[in-house]
């Protein structure tokens, strides 16, 4: 336990073990392996809107599993665009390094969202309000994703020194990441749970396109 | 026990948190003993609260004075539970080298003020209790004696966080020093020992050293007394009641509703309506 606190710690002061050369594959997998754990205690805290007792075991439980299926789902889509837009910039020869700085950044944002997570558990004590809970979440969210992406600058130093092109490549992950993020984030509803519908892995119906439902939320607006 | 009240003198005091008592980079205290006497002093303040209900219903109501007493301490012991992850996840994002367990001594003497200064208004409260009957009052009256506690023990916690800053440079400031000073050593010895003893007007010297790490890893605690004000506010309306309105019967815990803000505007609309 306490090791794995002292990796986290680690992952977010920039430590050695994740910055030197060598072994990156096994760095890959240990900074994958802290992205289940951390996402997987956050989702917890996520799913328990509705209450801990016996009848919604499953909701929390299918809640935690998500969190960490929502950043993988996001990380596996985006990263083969990514490699090629690396190879087409001609940096090849560092993608293994950079794989290991957005794993990290991943990682981190995991570990902030868990430091996050008794907030989350006191809003849920506080309000009853199921949009409320939501809307709350993806201040959460937002949050953690705001100050992962310092976690990704400081990883990113090093290979931006050595060549401009991947601040560019950093910037274009961003985009990218948030695109495939935002639609990833729908498909994979609830993450909450509604108290008032039974519980279920998926929404029926889930395959819809976010854009498109804001788009019709805004043009609803407009029109009044 | 003594000791341990002692300490929490030796705190109000200053003496524990005064630059030369900070040469290690962390307030000596023992956390243990520390919480025990600001759990005791937590449920002196719960039962002053809980007089109220005890005074205005003929004596009828222990259970919201046992209640009272318990949730005093269960209040500070929860606030810190939900805010003390992310203060230390957000003092690793900015590098701040405050240790975890340096962070916690340095909240738990934070406590300390709080909870001696709340205390100290207990038979304030206990009077009040005897000598009115409004219950919005009441409320009221609590509600100030905590904010005068809070705003007095965070106060101290961000002056104390810049003497624990300070004294952190100038132990690294010192360990530079020493490894610098092999090849002439006669000649930096002295300086060594001048900066041992540590001088009157440190703050002056130790300007120039001061790093953006440490001024950021202040604005992070700037902020987190910011929201630790907030959550505590609120964990005092999801534990109520603490007084026990005379109009409703006993309970451990109300049903979740509204907020600590908007309670208390309807109470102080309340109160003048009257």
């Amino acid at each position: 336990m306490k090791t794995i606190l002292l990796r986290a710690d680690d992952v977010l002061r920039h430590g050695s073990w994740v910055s030197g050369q060598g072994r990156i594959t096994q760095h890959v997998i240990q900074l994958s392996l802290m992205l289940c754990l951390f996402g997987f205690l956050y989702g917890s805290v996520m799913g328990s809107f509705a209450g801990i007792t016996p009848d919604h075991f499953l909701q929390i439980f299918y809640s935690a599993i998500k969190v960490p299926l929502l950043l993988f789902g996001i990380f596996c889509l985006s990263l083969p665009s990514f490699f090629v837009l690396n190879n087409l910039a001609g940096l090849r020869d560092d993608f293994f390094q950079v794989l290991r700085a957005l794993m990290a950044s991943q990682a981190g944002l995991t570990i902030i969202l868990a430091s996050l997570a008794p907030f989350t558990a006191f809003w849920y004590l506080s309000f009853a309000n199921y949009h409320a809970a939501i809307l709350f979440n993806t201040a959460m969210f937002g949050l953690a994703s705001i100050l992962a992406q310092f976690v990704l600058k400081r990883y990113y130093q090093p290979l931006i020194d050595k060549n401009m092109k991947h601040q560019w490549m950093m910037r274009s992950w961003l985009v990218i990441y948030s695109f495939v993020g935002i639609q990833m984030g729908w498909v994979l509803r609830p993450f909450i749970g509604n108290p008032n519908t039974p519980t279920q892995f998926f929404r029926e119906h889930a395959w819809g396109n976010a854009y498109e439902k804001l788009l019709d939320i805004i043009i609803a607006l407009i029109s009044g | 026990m003594i000791k341990w009240v002692k300490q929490l003198d030796h705190i109000l005091r200053g003496d524990a948190t005064q630059l030369s008592a900070l040469r290690e980079g962390r307030i000596e205290i023992s956390i243990g003993g520390l919480t025990v006497v600001i759990a005791m002093l937590g449920m002196i303040y719960g039962f002053c609260m809980g007089s109220y209900a005890l005074l205005r219903s003929g004596g009828s109501l222990y259970m919201q004075l046992i209640a009272s007493g318990i949730k005093i301490p269960l209040l500070f012991f929860l606030t810190l539970l939900v805010t003390f992850p992310s203060l230390y996840v957000f003092n690793a994002l900015v590098g701040s080298r405050l240790k975890l367990i340096s962070a916690l001594r340095l909240l738990v003497c934070c406590y300390g003020v709080i909870i001696a200064v709340w205390a100290s208004l207990g038979p304030i409260v206990v009077f009040f209790s005897l000598s009115t009957d409004s219950y919005s009052f009441m409320v009221l009256l609590n509600v100030i004696t905590g904010s005068v506690a809070g705003v007095l023990g965070l106060s101290f916690l961000l002056r104390t966080m810049n003497r624990l800053v300070i004294s952190q440079n100038l132990i690294d400031q010192r360990e530079l020093l020493e490894t610098q000073i092999e090849p002439t050593q006669s000649e930096n010895e002295s300086k060594i020992t001048e900066m041992k003893k540590l001088p009157e007007d440190i703050k002056t010297t130790l300007q120039p050293l001061e790093d953006p790490t440490s001024k950021r890893a202040k604005q992070v605690f700037k902020i987190w007394t910011f929201v630790f004000a907030l959550i505590g506010a609120q964990m005092s309306w999801v534990l109520r009641p603490f007084i026990g309105n005379p109009n409703l019967p006993f309970e451990w815990f109300r049903e979740r509703q509204g907020n600590f803000f908007q309670a208390v505007f309807n109470t102080i609309i309340n109160l003048f309506s009257m």
